[in-house]
C-alpha cells in the first residue's frame, strides 16, 4: 500500500480546515455543527470560488476541491466532459454526481440554469456516511448548490460584467501547401493542385468575443427577504459559428409568519440557453481541417458550393462543413417552496415541494455538400419532475450531550417524453432545418418518440449524538424504492455510520496553543446507484422493430429490442472514509487528509453474454465488482497577512486508484464470464475501421481503462525507402499476432493516478492577484492523431504533419509507438484585480467597485507531443485516453471584468 | 402550495407505495397484447422474422451489408479482394487478415454468429407464440405460419452450419443450459434437412420474388433450393471430422426424398427438378436479374425486397466498390474498395494486354467495371486532376499503397444496374438483392449429375448459351470456373471452393497458412468463446 505510506507522510506534513466553532452547515437534509461533522464534506463559499470568467458554475470550483475532477473537455463553448467525485465507481452510468440546487434534484445540465454569481456556496458530499442521505442517488457523490437570498435590512443592487476574447494559440503543424506539392511531385504521387495555399485550420477559426452581464437586487425587512437576479451570457467560440447564449433568472424570497412560527421560502430559477455550432461531428471537423488538400481555395466555386476532393472520402472540405448547422435550445424552469414550522425549540417540521420542467429542442441541418442528399433533423426532449418531501427534525442539548434526529419521507415522479424527425433527399439547402419538408420524408428511420415515467420513493432516519464538543456519532438509514427495478428488487436499504473525535477540545490539548483545531473522522456507509438504467429494462416489452413486406405493403412489426432482465436491482457502493483535520498557528496553516476505500458490488453493467441463450449479445445485469481507493490532501498556508498584504497558498492533491475486481457471475443458470480483454476505445478514420484498432481495454484485475497494445521496438525499413513499425513477438512463438491474447501487453492506464489543484492569491492594498494551477499525473495518452498524420501512405488524399516526410513512416498499425505520458500542469487562469478606492462622497451611491483582468488557459507544461494533454482522461467511453483527430485547437481567453455594488 | 399538499398526500399514501412504484409503459406494448388475433400473430411472429433476412447494420443480414455472411464468403476467397489503398481500406488489417485466412480475433466472425442466433431465437419466439395461439384458438389453422418460421429457422441454421460447422440445436426462445451443447456438423445438417422437408408441403407454392402476398417470403421453391444446396454439399456437411484427410463419398450418403432412398447427388437433382417444375427459367438476358426493377425476373427465386421509399434494408456492395469519382459522376457516393482478384480475371478469360476480348466471357462485361467508365449520360468519368478514370484490373494486389494505381487498381463490381435515385449514398436502391436464382439451380444439377457419373454438358450449355458463351465440357474444373463466372458477387465462392477442395489452396497474394492445406481447419470459422465456455469441456473447432 503505497498510498498508506503517502497517507502517513501527508499526516505528518499536514494541518486543518478552519471552521468557525459555532457555525452550522447544511449537509444534505440535515443541519450539522461544522465542528462535529464526521463525514467528508467540503463547503466552498464565494471567496474560495475561482475568479475567472466562467460559463458553467462548476468552473467556479474547478481545482478547488480534492477528489473532485471537472473535465471541461475541449469541445465547444459550454460542454462539460465529465464531473467525478472520487473517480469512476460504476460502469453503466450514474457516475456524475447528484446535483441539488436549492433542494431541487437535477443533473449536470441543471447547473446551466444558474448564473455563477448567484451562487452563495457549494457543498460537496464525498463519502458514503453523508451521501447515504441521498440513498440510491448518492453513490457518485453529491454537489449541493445554494443560491443567494436576501437578508434583513440590506438593500442593494449589484452589477457584474465581463468582456473577453478567445483566441487560438496552438494548431497542428501540418505540411504547408508548398511542402505538400513538393512531396507529391518528388514522389510521383498524383497531385491535384488548385494553386492556393490554404491553412484550413486557421480558416475555420475565429476570435471569439464574449460578454456576460448580471444584475441582482436584494433586500428585506425584519421578517422577510428577497433577491432577484437576471443574467445574460453571450460567448462566441473559436470555431466559426460557435455561439452560446444563456439567459438566466433566479428569485428567492422568504417570509416569517405567526411570530416566526412558520418560515416560508419560495424560489424559482430558470434559463433559456441557445447553442449554435457548425461542428456537428468533432472528429470529422478537425480531421478535415488538418488534412484537407492545402492547395484548394477556401472560397466557394462558381456553382456556389465547395470543391470536394474525391480521394479523401472520410473528410470534407472544411468550409463545406461550416455550412452545417446544429442548434440546441434548452429551456429550464424550477420552482420550489418550503414551509418550516418551528413547533417547539426542539422540534422542527418542514415540507418541501419542487417542480422542474426542462426542454431541449434540437435542430440540425447537414447540406448536400457534406451529406449525401442532405439531412434535416428536428427533435425535442422534455422532462418534468415533481418532488416532495417531509422532514421532521429534533435537536436538543442535555448538559454536555447533544442529540439531533431527523426523519424523512420523499417521493418523486419524473416524466420524460420526446420525439424526433429526420428527413433526407434535400434538393435545396437554403431552407435548412426551418422547413424539413424540403427533404422527402424518410418513413421508417426518420421518426420516433417515447415516454417514460419513473418514480422514486424514500424513507430516511438520521441520528446524531455529540458529547461535550469532543465526540460525535452520526447514523443514517435510508430505504429507496425505484420503479425501474424488477418486482422483487424495487427497494434498496442504505445505512451509514460515522464518528468524529475533536482532539483539540480535549483537556490535554488546551495548552498546545499552536494547534487551533485537530479532529479525526471516520465513517462507513452504503450508497446505491441506478444511474444509466432506463425505465422498463426489467420488463419484456415489444417496440416497433422494422418494416416487413406483407402482401403488397410495407408494414411495421413489433419485436423485443433487447435482452430483458427481470432481476435488475440496485448497484451498491460501500465506502470507508477516515480523515484528519488540523489547524495550526491560529489557522495560518490548515490541512486535511482523507483516506477512502470503496467497493462497488452488484455492479450494473452491460455484460457481454453468449448468443444463444440470449438473443442479443449484451445484457444489463448486476454481476461484477470494482474497488476505488484514494487519498486526498488539502493544504492551506497563509505566510503573510497584515493590513496591506496577504498571501494565501492553497493546494489539494488527490491520489486515486481503481481496480476492476470482477465482471463474472451467475445470471439464472448461466455463469456469465466477461471476455478477458474487452475493448472500450478504438481508433477511427480512413483505414481504421475495425481490425486491430482497439486501444483502451477493460481488463479484470486492472484499473478501468488500460492500454493494451502491441509493442513497437522501433522503426524498420520497408525495403523501398519508407519505414514501418517493428512489432515485438512478445510471446516468442515466431508469429506476430495482433489479436487479443496474442502479441499485446498492458502498458499504462488512461485515468490519472494523481490530480493537483492549487491556487495562489496575493493581495497588496487594493490590488490582488490570483493564479490557479491544476495538473494530472501518472496516466498515458494514445496519440492516434500522430499515428494517422505521420503515415505518408495517407497522401495524397489526406495531408500529413510537417515533420512526417523526415521520419518517412508508411504504416498505420496501432502499436505502443504513439503511447505517450499524459502528465501535465496547466495554468488555468491568472487574474489581476483592483478594488477601486472610493471617496466618501461616491460611497454614498456606490458601495464598491472592482475591476479585474483575467487570462484563461494561460499555458500548459507537458511532455505530451500532441495539441494538448487535456483530453478525455476521465469518462469511461469510446474516447477515453485517445487523442484521435478530434481535439479542438488550444485557445486562450482574455477578459476584463467589472463589479459594482450600489 | 397545492402541489405541496398533493405531494404530501402522495407521501402519506406511500404505505401503499408498491403501486406508486409500478411501471405502466405507454410507448411499448406488452407481449400479452401483441399476438391476440391472427393478423397480429402473423405480423409479430412471422413477418418480423424477415427483418433478419435483409439488414442495414454491419454483420446483420444475409446480404447487402458488410462484415457479415457475404464478406466471410467472399473476401476470404479467390473471387474478390479488398486491396489496401494507402490510408484507405487498411482498417486495422481486417481485410488482409480475412483474405489470408488469418482471421482469429476479428470482430465480424463473432458478430455474424450473434446475428444468426439472434435470428434463430427470434424464430423460436415466433414458434412459441404460434403454438400458444393454436392452443387458445383450436378452430384456426396456423400450420402454414409454423412451417414458414421453421423453414426460416432452418435457413439461418444452414448459414450457421456452413460458416461454423457446429451449432447448438434448441427450440426455446429462452433455452436452458443443457440445450446449448454444440451438436456435430452432421447432426445440425440432419436437423436442417428434416425441418425443411417437413415444412415444404405446408409452404406456399408461389414465387417469392414477385410482389404480392409472398414477396420476399419463404416458399416451397426457396426451401427446395436450400435442400438442393445441402444435398450438393453433403460430403462436407456430413463430415464431422473435417481436419482428417478424408471425407464421405456423396454416392454413399443416403437421402430420403418423397419416401425414396437415394444418394446425395440424386437428391440434389430431385430438389432442383422440383424448382424447375414450378416454372422457373433462365431470363433471356443475364443482366435482367439485376435491374433496378428486377422483381419480375423469371429466374430469381429468393430476393431481399428493396425499395428506397418503403424498406430500410441496405445494399452497400456497389457503393463500397466503385471509385469516388465514378460514384460522384453517378450522383452517388463510393468507397473505392472491392475488386476482382487475379484468379477471377483469369477465370473470365481476360487478357493481360486488355487489347483482345475475343476469349473473354461476356459476363465479365456485365459483372465488372474496368478500363474507362462513363457517367449516366455516357461521358467518361474524370479524376480530380482532369484525367480519365481508368480501372486497372491486373494491377490488383493485397496492398497497392504507394503504387501508381493505388486508387484505380482492380476491376470493380457492376452486375446490379445503378439506381441513380438511390438514397443513403446509393446504398438504398430499388434493385432487389438476389439471394437464390435459377442459374445456380442448373449449375447445381449439372454438378450433381457429373459427380454422380453422368454427363452435364447440356445443362451447362444452357447457362453458357444464355450468357452468349460457347459450350464447353462439364468437367468439375469447368463447373467450378463456370460458377465463378455466373455467380460472381453473389456470395457463393467460399461454399464452392470448399466443396471442390480448393479453399485452402495457395493463390495470388495468399500463401496457405501453416497446416492449413493438410488439415483444412479453415473451412469453418471459430465459434465465439462465450458459447464454447457455456459448457465445461466443450472444445473450439479444431485448429483454432
Amino acid at each position: 500500500m503505497r498510498h498508506l505510506s503517502l497517507l502517513v507522510l501527508a499526516i505528518t506534513a499536514a494541518v486543518s480546515m478552519a471552521q468557525s466553532q459555532d457555525s452550522t452547515v447544511a449537509v444534505g437534509y440535515a443541519q450539522a455543527g461544522a465542528l462535529t461533522i464526521s463525514g467528508a464534506v467540503e463547503t466552498i463559499g464565494e471567496n474560495q470560488m475561482n475568479k475567472k470568467q466562467v460559463t458553467n458554475p462548476l468552473e467556479a470550483i474547478d481545482g478547488r476541491v480534492a477528489g473532485l475532477t471537472i473535465e471541461k473537455g475541449n469541445n465547444g463553448v459550454a460542454a462539460m466532459n465529465a464531473v467525478r467525485v472520487r473517480g469512476t465507481t460504476s460502469l453503466t452510468g450514474g457516475n456524475d454526481p447528484l446535483i441539488i440546487v436549492d433542494g431541487v434534484m437535477g443533473d449536470l445540465n441543471t447547473l446551466s440554469s444558474v448564473y455563477p454569481a448567484d451562487i452563495a456556496n457549494f457543498t460537496i458530499l464525498k463519502d458514503a456516511s453523508e451521501t447515504a442521505q441521498y440513498g440510491s442517488r448518492g453513490a457518485s457523490g453529491v454537489i449541493e448548490v445554494t443560491t443567494k437570498t436576501g437578508s434583513s435590512g440590506r438593500t442593494s443592487v449589484s452589477y457584474n460584467g465581463s468582456f473577453g476574447i478567445s483566441s487560438v494559440y496552438k494548431n497542428l503543424n501540418m505540411l504547408s501547401a508548398d511542402g505538400y506539392r513538393k512531396y507529391l511531385s518528388d514522389n510521383g504521387l498524383m497531385l491535384i493542385d488548385k494553386g492556393f495555399s490554404t491553412n484550413w485550420q486557421r480558416k475555420i477559426e475565429q476570435n471569439g468575443f464574449q460578454h456576460d452581464h448580471h444584475v441582482a437586487f436584494m433586500g428585506g425587512g425584519k421578517d422577510n427577504g428577497y433577491r432577484v437576479s437576471l443574467g445574460f451570457m453571450d460567448h462566441n467560440g473559436v470555431i466559426l459559428h460557435d455561439n452560446l447564449r444563456n439567459f438566466t433568472s433566479n428569485m428567492n424570497m422568504h417570509q416569517y409568519m405567526f411570530s416566526r412560527l412558520l418560515r416560508i421560502d419560495i424560489g424559482m430559477f430558470g434559463n433559456i440557453q441557445k447553442e449554435r455550432t457548425a461542428v456537428y461531428d468533432v472528429q470529422k471537423t478537425f480531421y478535415s481541417a488538418a488534412t484537407f488538400n492545402p492547395t484548394f481555395p477556401a472560397e466557394r466555386n462558381a456553382q456556389g458550393g465547395w470543391d470536394g476532393f474525391a480521394y479523401a472520402n472520410q473528410i470534407n472540405n472544411p468550409m463545406a462543413l461550416m455550412d452545417s448547422r446544429t442548434a440546441t435550445k434548452t429551456t429550464h424552469i424550477s420552482t420550489h417552496a418550503k414551509l418550516t414550522f418551528d413547533i417547539s425549540p426542539n422540534w422542527k417540521l418542514s415540507m418541501f415541494g419542487a417542480y422542474s420542467h426542462n426542454e431541449v429542442e434540437g435542430n440540425q441541418f447537414l447540406p448536400t455538400s457534406i451529406w449525401a442528399h442532405g439531412q434535416g433533423q428536428r427533435g425535442s426532449k422534455k422532462s418534468e419532475s415533481l418532488l416532495g418531501n417531509l422532514v421532521l427534525n429534533f435537536d436538543r442539548n442535555f448538559g454536555k450531550h447533544h442529540i439531533g434526529a431527523l426523519a424523512l419521507a420523499e417521493a418523486q415522479r419524473d416524466t420524460y417524453t420526446g420525439f424526433y424527425t429526420t428527413t433526407t433527399n434535400f434538393t435545396v439547402n437554403r431552407l435548412g432545418y426551418d422547413n424539413i419538408q424540403a427533404g422527402a420524408l424518410t418513413l421508417w428511420e426518420g421518426t420516433g418518440s417515447y415516454r417514460e415515467t419513473p418514480t422514486l420513493a424514500a424513507f430516511m432516519g438520521r441520528v446524531t449524538y455529540d458529547y461535550d464538543n469532543r465526540y460525535s456519532l452520526t447514523a443514517t438509514a435510508r430505504a429507496d424504492g425505484s420503479s425501474k427495478f424488477g418486482k422483487n428488487h424495487k427497494w434498496g436499504f442504505f445505512p451509514s455510520i460515522s464518528g468524529a473525535w475533536i482532539i483539540s477540545n480535549e483537556a490535554f490539548m488546551r495548552n498546545a496553543l499552536i494547534v487551533s483545531n485537530l479532529k479525526l473522522r471516520a465513517g462507513y456507509g452504503l450508497a446505491g446507484n441506478s444511474g444509466g438504467i432506463d425505465s422498463y429494462m426489467s420488463m419484456n416489452l415489444l417496440a416497433p422493430n422494422g418494416i416487413a413486406p406483407v402482401g403488397d405493403e410495407a408494414v411495421v412489426t413489433l419485436g423485443s429490442p433487447r435482452n430483458t432482465n427481470p432481476n435488475l436491482k440496485w448497484e451498491v457502493k460501500r465506502t470507508f472514509n477516515a480523515g484528519i483535520d488540523l489547524a495550526l498557528l491560529k489557522d495560518r496553516i490548515i490541512a486535511s487528509v482523507d483516506f477512502y476505500t470503496s467497493k462497488t458490488t452488484d455492479m450494473l453493467y452491460t455484460y457481454n453474454v453468449p448468443v444463444p441463450p440470449f438473443p442479443y449479445n449484451t445484457l444489463l445485469a448486476n454481476l461484477g465488482s470494482m474497488r476505488n481507493n484514494g487519498v486526498e490532501v488539502a493544504l492551506g498556508v497563509t505566510p503573510v497577512v497584515n493590513k496591506d498584504m496577504e498571501l494565501n497558498i492553497n493546494a489539494n492533491i488527490t491520489f486515486q486508484q481503481n481496480k476492476l475486481l470482477s465482471l463474472d457471475g451467475f445470471y439464472n443458470d448461466y455463469y456469465i464470464m466477461a471476455p478477458t480483454y474487452k475493448d472500450i476505445a478504438s481508433l477511427n478514420g480512413a483505414g481504421f475501421h475495425g481490425g486491430f484498432n482497439h486501444i483502451v481495454y477493460q481488463i479484470v484485475g486492472q484499473p478501468l481503462g488500460v492500454f493494451y497494445l502491441p509493442h513497437c521496438t522501433g522503426l524498420k525499413s520497408d525495403g523501398s525507402g519508407g519505414y514501418t513499425y517493428e512489432i515485438a513477438d512478445i510471446d516468442d512463438d515466431g508469429d506476430i499476432d495482433l489479436s487479443n491474447g496474442g502479441d499485446r501487453r498492458i502498458c499504462g492506464q488512461a485515468i490519472p493516478k494523481v490530480l493537483l489543484g492549487s491556487n495562489i492569491s496575493f493581495r497588496f492594498r487594493q490590488w490582488d492577484l490570483s493564479v490557479q494551477i491544476n495538473g494530472a499525473f501518472g496516466h498515458k495518452i494514445y496519440n492516434g492523431t500522430a499515428l494517422t498524420y505521420m503515415n505518408l501512405n495517407s497522401l495524397p488524399g489526406y495531408n500529413v504533419l510537417a515533420k512526417a516526410p523526415a521520419q518517412n513512416i508508411k504504416d498505420q498499425t496501432a502499436t505502443d509507438y504513439w503511447l505517450e505520458r499524459g502528465d501535465y500542469v496547466n495554468f488555468d487562469y491568472v487574474t489581476l484585480g483592483w478594488n477601486v478606492p472610493l471617496s466618501e462622497k461616491v460611497r454614498k451611491y456606490v458601495k464598491s467597485l472592482r475591476i479585474s483582468a483575467t487570462v484563461k488557459n494561460l499555458a500548459t507544461i507537458t511532455g505530451y507531443s500532441g495539441l494538448t494533454p487535456m483530453i478525455n482522461s476521465t469518462n469511461v467511453n469510446s474516447t477515453l485516453g485517445i487523442d484521435d483527430k478530434n481535439t479542438y485547437p488550444v485557445a486562450r481567453t482574455y477578459s476584463l471584468g467589472i463589479s459594482i455594488h450600489f | 402550495m397545492k402541489q405541496i399538499a398533493y405531494l404530501l398526500a402522495i407521501i402519506l399514501a406511500l404505505s401503499s407505495c408498491e403501486k406508486f412504484l409500478e411501471e405502466n409503459p405507454t410507448d411499448r406494448q406488452s407481449v400479452a397484447d401483441s399476438y391476440n388475433n391472427i393478423t397480429d400473430l402473423y405480423l409479430n411472429a412471422v413477418a418480423a422474422r424477415y427483418h433478419d433476412v435483409g439488414g442495414k447494420t454491419n454483420s446483420c443480414g444475409l446480404q447487402g451489408t458488410g462484415r457479415g455472411i457475404y464478406d466471410l464468403n467472399t473476401f476470404t476467397t479467390d473471387e474478390a479482394i479488398m486491396p489496401t489503398r494507402g490510408a484507405d481500406w487498411y482498417d486495422g488489417g481486417l481485410w488482409q487478415h480475412l483474405f489470408l485466412h488469418d482471421w482469429n480475433g476479428l470482430d465480424p466472425i463473432g458478430d455474424t454468429w450473434n446475428y444468426l442466433f439472434k435470428a434463430i431465437i427470434g424464430c423460436n419466439d415466433g414458434l412459441e407464440h404460434i403454438s400458444l395461439y393454436a392452443s387458445l384458438h383450436p378452430g384456426e389453422d396456423v400450420s402454414a405460419f409454423d412451417a414458414e418460421v421453421r423453414a426460416l429457422r432452418a435457413m439461418f441454421y444452414f448459414y450457421a452450419m456452413d460458416l461454423y460447422g457446429r451449432a447448438p440445436i434448441f427450440s426455446s426462445s429462452e433455452p436452458k443450459l443443457e440445450e446449448l451443447g454444440l451438436c456435430s456438423r452432421s447432426e445440425v445438417t440432419r436437423f436442417i434437412v428434416s425441418e425443411l422437408q417437413d415444412a415444404v408441403p405446408l409452404l406456399a407454392n408461389d414465387m417469392s420474388n414477385l410482389p404480392g402476398e409472398y414477396y420476399g417470403r419463404m416458399t416451397q421453391s426457396v426451401a427446395n433450393f436450400l435442400l438442393a444446396k445441402v444435398a450438393l454439399n453433403s460430403e462436407i456437411y456430413f463430415d464431422d471430422d473435417w481436419t482428417d484427410a478424408s471425407r464421405p463419398n456423396g454416392k454413399e450418403i443416403r437421402w430420403n426424398v418423397d419416401g425414396k432412398d437415394m444418394n446425395a447427388w440424386e437428391a440434389t437433382i430431385t430438389f432442383c427438378n422440383r424448382i424447375k417444375d414450378r416454372g422457373y427459367t433462365l431470363e433471356n438476358e443475364f443482366a435482367a436479374n439485376f435491374l433496378i426493377h428486377n422483381e419480375y425476373s423469371k429466374e430469381n427465386i429468393f430476393t431481399i425486397p428493396m425499395d428506397k421509399n418503403l424498406f430500410d434494408n441496405q445494399f452497400i456492395y456497389l457503393f463500397r466498390s466503385r471509385h469516388y469519382n465514378h460514384a460522384s459522376a453517378l450522383g452517388l457516393n463510393g468507397e473505392n474498395g472491392a475488386s476482382a482478384t487475379v484468379e477471377a480475371l483469369r477465370a473470365f478469360g481476360l487478357k493481360e494486354s486488355l487489347d483482345d476480348f475475343s476469349d473473354t466471357d461476356p459476363r465479365f462485361f456485365a459483372s465488372y467495371y474496368f478500363g474507362q467508365v462513363y457517367d449516366l449520360s455516357g461521358n467518361p468519368v474524370l479524376l480530380d486532376d482532369g484525367t480519365e478514370l481508368i480501372y486497372e484490373p491486373w494491377a490488383v494486389a493485397l496492398d497497392v499503397s504507394n503504387t501508381k494505381y493505388e486508387k484505380t487498381a482492380g476491376a470493380r463490381m457492376k452486375k446490379y444496374e445503378v439506381d441513380p435515385n438511390g438514397t443513403k449514398d446509393g446504398c438504398q436502391s430499388d434493385n432487389d438483392i438476389v439471394l437464390f436464382r435459377y442459374a445456380d439451380v442448373l449449375l447445381m444439377e449439372c454438378e450433381a449429375t457429373v459427380r454422380n457419373g453422368g454427363n452435364g454438358d447440356d445443362i451447362m450449355a444452357q447457362v453458357r448459351d444464355r450468357a452468349g458463351a460457347p459450350a464447353i465440357p462439364a468437367t468439375l474444373q469447368n463447373i467450378l470456373d463456370e460458377r465463378l463466372r455466373e455467380l460472381a458477387w453473389e456470395g457463393w465462392r467460399r461454399n464452392d471452393l470448399i466443396r471442390f477442395d480448393r479453399f485452402t489452396a495457395s493463390y495470388t497474394d495468399r500463401p496457405a497458412l501453416p497446416h492449413e492445406q493438410e488439415t483444412h481447419y479453415t473451412i469453418v470459422f471459430p465459434i465465439p468463446g462465450e458459447v464454447i465456455w457455456l459448457k465445461d469441456g466443450q472444445k473450439q473447432n479444431p485448429g483454432y
